[in-house]
């Protein structure tokens, strides 16, 4: 079974903190979680949603039809009056007594209002927020104690620590007295490994920098945004440098400039920061610069809408940057591959010395989940290809599968003889530019030997997901996958999820049994670019192209029903 | 100490104010290497245009990078490995125009790099084009009627933004240029010199430089002083403007550690992510 819990209100609440707190309370109680975070692109007000699901199998997306909506004001009660699920007993909608809507009223036992804002008023003189009042409505709801609630509040929050414990055991001891105590917390699963709460984002932060980096450069853009947030909170522990540069333009072009020097480096935007990143992607792919890039899609084109999710990129991402050279794209299928994924792929940049892309979608990188180990992950280092011999050095030496050693000005290795010339433009092995015919031969060829020799090396990981071993492929990438997934779960008739990682180069060993096959393709834009991407490689039969482009991801059992109707046909 | 020419066929124009600048940087990095700084420890980064020629001519490590972005590129360089001594060579479209927000950040940091500007008042490399530095009524191929906006003022624009070390030499005084490198690149922070040089083909102010040019023999007291002098349309002043001490951005990032060199093995890493 899967449960949800739903937070709405005004935006600077402290929502998505409140969901956050409530989630890994429920994950220390050996609950498997996922939490998605629906917000618009504003400081205050406005209407802001968390959602909280929570089962004793992995969740692999959030639920919008929920068990327990908690309203803060009006507008949520609104909003969310029919989210609550019907065919399911203990379901409760707790609304703001003090911001109703008019005519609000308790039509089946199931709307409870509690004054929410009058309580505040009555007991504190400064500082707690009401979304207090949701951690206690929620604790109550789940069958948790008074002390444990006191206990989680003084541990997550540092400001105004009193007076947040004293409303919210007020608002606990009047939301008990409405006996909405779902018998949950006796589920509690004390078994269950320790696991933490981790988003998508935090994910790719993380298996990137346990594969090596160094260096993080972005210019701040919705969804990306976090991920240089959060590496910019580790430079302490973690010896990792987060830099938020004067555009991403500048972004780009230092990452690469620390590249030279020797440092393992990443950069990362959404849809129109990585467009104007093209320009040093291609340099990348010229000098040859093992660079990291992490593409995290919300809607589109320009500016779009700036805080939802969607997959309009796939083609964006394979056709990165102007003239020829070779690349690597890839998107994670889940908030673990999204760890192990973020250290391949800066493995293999190194080792081919090539620009390669993740690619995320809001969903997957803003939302969270349990998260139980940090596995070992392949390291950058070990990867890298260092000359072994710094006399008579060239940057750019032909070599047979492409690619050529490195060195790094001011390391310990290099001395005053060597030199070491990176160059954008058309190159000779040392680095000197030319316009020669017979050098850029060369250097093309070489190149493209390099990129045939990438591609060859993807294989090594785990590209392409199947799940389950019978009934209609079902075609997907990135967070469509924890979709369906998670839809599985309800659907009567049985499907094959082909789920695919590596999206370039083209997955086809792992692929070709499904050719000529009736399949089906899941996917959040309105073009269904992967699907003309797929039927470019495999001859599928595409029955139906499922898109959904309204910004929000799916309810895993509305997807099911809609499964259902396409298996059918 | 080896040699610092490489076997790249030289392109200039005959009589290009970037021999001088060549030549200067030579004997500045010579200078610098008989004090002890070695060849291995210095890095360099250029844009395009003319002047990103200089790559090709000298035997140094570095990155020919893109049109606008060497400060980028150097800034990025630096951050690695603080104990490389980074110059970028920027010509006036390339660090002023395509580039302005990269020099002027590079500044507003007050990042530990060089940044030579090749003022040859228009785009040379691209047919003489007018640039952010050519005067009002310049006549080029995209201003045929003549540029109707006014220049930037470098050295008041690079002290404005934060530049702590910030000097004015002409190419065809290479030993007093060179001089002006060595402080340069000495000098803990940002430094800007702004190179004079006639652009022989499409902006060929050779004699009128000649003729305008005073050198100053001590740094000017106050800011504001620079800036009349700097800005003055009488004379071409030469000399250092500008020189004063600011924690540079690397050493407010992470103070005198180099990052390089105390990164996790990878054992390191994932027990202190199991943690």
């Amino acid at each position: 079974m899967v449960y949800s819990i739903l937070i709405g209100g005004k935006a600077g609440l402290g929502i998505k903190k409140a969901a956050q707190v409530i989630a890994t309370t429920l994950l220390h109680d050996g609950w498997h979680v996922f939490q998605q975070d629906d917000y618009q692109s504003l400081i205050k007000g406005g209407h802001n949603f968390s959602i909280v699901s929570f089962g004793t199998e992995p969740v692999n997306t959030g639920y919008s039809r929920v068990n327990l909506i908690i309203s803060l004001d009006k507008r949520s009660a609104t909003e969310h009056e029919n989210d609550l699920l019907d065919d399911s007993p203990g379901c409760y909608h707790i609304y703001n007594a003090d911001d109703a809507p008019d005519g609000f009223a308790d039509k089946d036992g199931r709307h409870i209002s509690i004054p929410l804002d009058s309580l505040l008023k009555q007991l504190s003189s400064s500082g707690s927020v009401v979304s207090m009042a949701a951690i206690a409505i929620a604790f109550s709801w789940l069958g948790w104690d008074a002390d444990k609630m006191q206990n989680t509040i003084k541990k997550e929050y540092k400001r105004d620590r009193e007076e947040n414990i004293q409303y919210a055991i007020h608002v606990f001891s009047i939301a008990v007295t409405h006996n909405i105590n779902s018998g949950l917390a006796r589920l509690a699963n004390h078994s269950k490994p320790k696991s933490r709460l981790l988003s998508g984002n935090q994910a790719i932060a993380l298996g990137a920098w346990a594969a090596g980096l160094d260096f993080y450069y972005a210019y701040p853009m919705t969804p990306a945004s976090s991920i240089l947030h959060y590496l910019a909170l580790k430079q302490s522990t973690h010896h990792i440098y987060a830099i938020h540069a004067e555009s991403e333009l500048a972004a780009a072009n230092m990452a690469i400039g620390s590249i030279v020097a020797g440092a393992k480096t990443a950069v990362g935007s959404s849809g129109g920061g990585f467009a104007l990143m093209q320009e040093a992607f291609s340099l990348a792919g010229m000098v040859e610069a093992p660079l990291l890039c992490i593409l995290a899609s919300r809607p589109g084109p320009a500016t779009g809408v700036s805080t939802y999710t969607a997959q309009e990129d796939l083609a964006f991402a394979l056709h990165q940057g102007h003239g020829e050279f070779g690349r690597v794209v890839a998107a994670p299928d889940s908030i673990e591959r999204a760890y192990s994924l973020s250290a391949e792929l800066l493995c293999l940049a190194w080792e081919y010395q090539s620009p390669v892309i993740l690619l995320s979608d809001k969903h997957l990188s803003e939302s969270s989940i349990d998260f139980e180990q940090f596995s070992s992950v392949p390291f950058a280092d070990d990867y890298t290809i260092v000359a072994k011999d710094n006399n008579d050095y060239t940057r750019y030496s032909d070599t047979e599968d492409g690619v050529s050693p490195l060195l790094f000005p001011g390391s310990d290795n290099v001395d005053d003889g060597t030199v070491i010339k990176w160059n954008s433009h058309e190159h000779v092995a040392l680095g000197l530019r030319t316009d020669k015919a017979r050098d850029m031969i060369i250097q093309k060829d070489k190149r493209n030997r390099k990129s045939h020799s990438l591609h060859l090396a993807t294989k090594r990981y785990k590209r392409v997901n199947i799940y389950g071993d019978r009934g209609t492929p079902v075609f997907a990438y990135g967070s469509s996958v924890m979709e369906l997934l998670e839809a599985r779960k309800y659907c009567r008739k049985d499907f094959r999820i082909v789920s695919l990682v590596y999206l370039l180069p083209f997955p086809q060993d792992e692929l070709n049994s499904f050719a000529s096959s009736k399949a089906l393709v899941l996917e959040h834009n309105s073009s269904g670019s992967f699907a003309t991407y797929l039927q470019q490689h495999l001859s599928l039969e595409i029955v139906k192209r499922i898109l959904r482009y309204d910004g929000r991801p799916f309810d895993p059992k509305e997807l099911a029903v809609l499964l259902e109707e396409y298996l059918d046909a | 100490m080896r040699d610092l020419s490489t076997n790249k066929e030289n392109t200039w124009c005959t009589g290009c104010g970037n021999f001088g600048i060549l030549n200067a940087v030579k004997k500045a990095i010579t200078s610098m290497n008989n004090d002890g700084t070695k060849l291995a420890d210095i890095a360099i980064t250029t844009g395009i245009g003319c002047h990103g020629k200089i790559f090709d001519y000298l035997a140094l490590n570095g990155i020919y990078g893109l049109h606008g972005r060497g400060t980028a590129t150097a800034s990025g360089i630096k951050l690695a490995n603080p104990k490389l001594k980074v110059i970028s060579f920027g010509g006036d479209g390339d660090s002023l125009g395509e580039g302005l927000e990269h020099t002027l950040f590079a500044a507003k940091r007050n990042m530990d790099i060089t940044l030579v500007l090749h003022n040859n008042g228009n785009y040379g490399l691209t047919t003489g084009q007018f640039s952010p530095l050519s005067r009002v009524g310049y006549k080029g191929l995209s201003t045929p009627s003549g540029s109707i906006e006014r220049p930037f003022r470098p050295v008041p624009l690079l002290l404005e933004a934060g530049a702590t070390f910030v000097a004015r030499g002409f190419s065809a005084k290479p030993d007093h240029l060179a001089d002006l490198m060595v402080q340069a690149v000495n000098h803990k922070g940002f430094s800007f010199i702004e190179v004079m040089q006639p652009c022989v083909s499409y902006n060929n102010n050779y004699a009128d430089l000649n003729q305008r040019i005073k050198m100053m023999e001590i740094i000017p007291q106050t800011c504001s002083m620079a800036i009349e002098l700097a800005s003055n349309e009488e004379h071409v002043y030469l000399g250092v403007f500008a020189k004063h001490d600011y924690p540079s951005f690397h050493e407010g990032l992470y103070a005198d550690i180099s990052p390089l060199s105390i990164r996790l093995a990878r054992e390191e890493r994932i027990a202190l992510l199991n943690n």
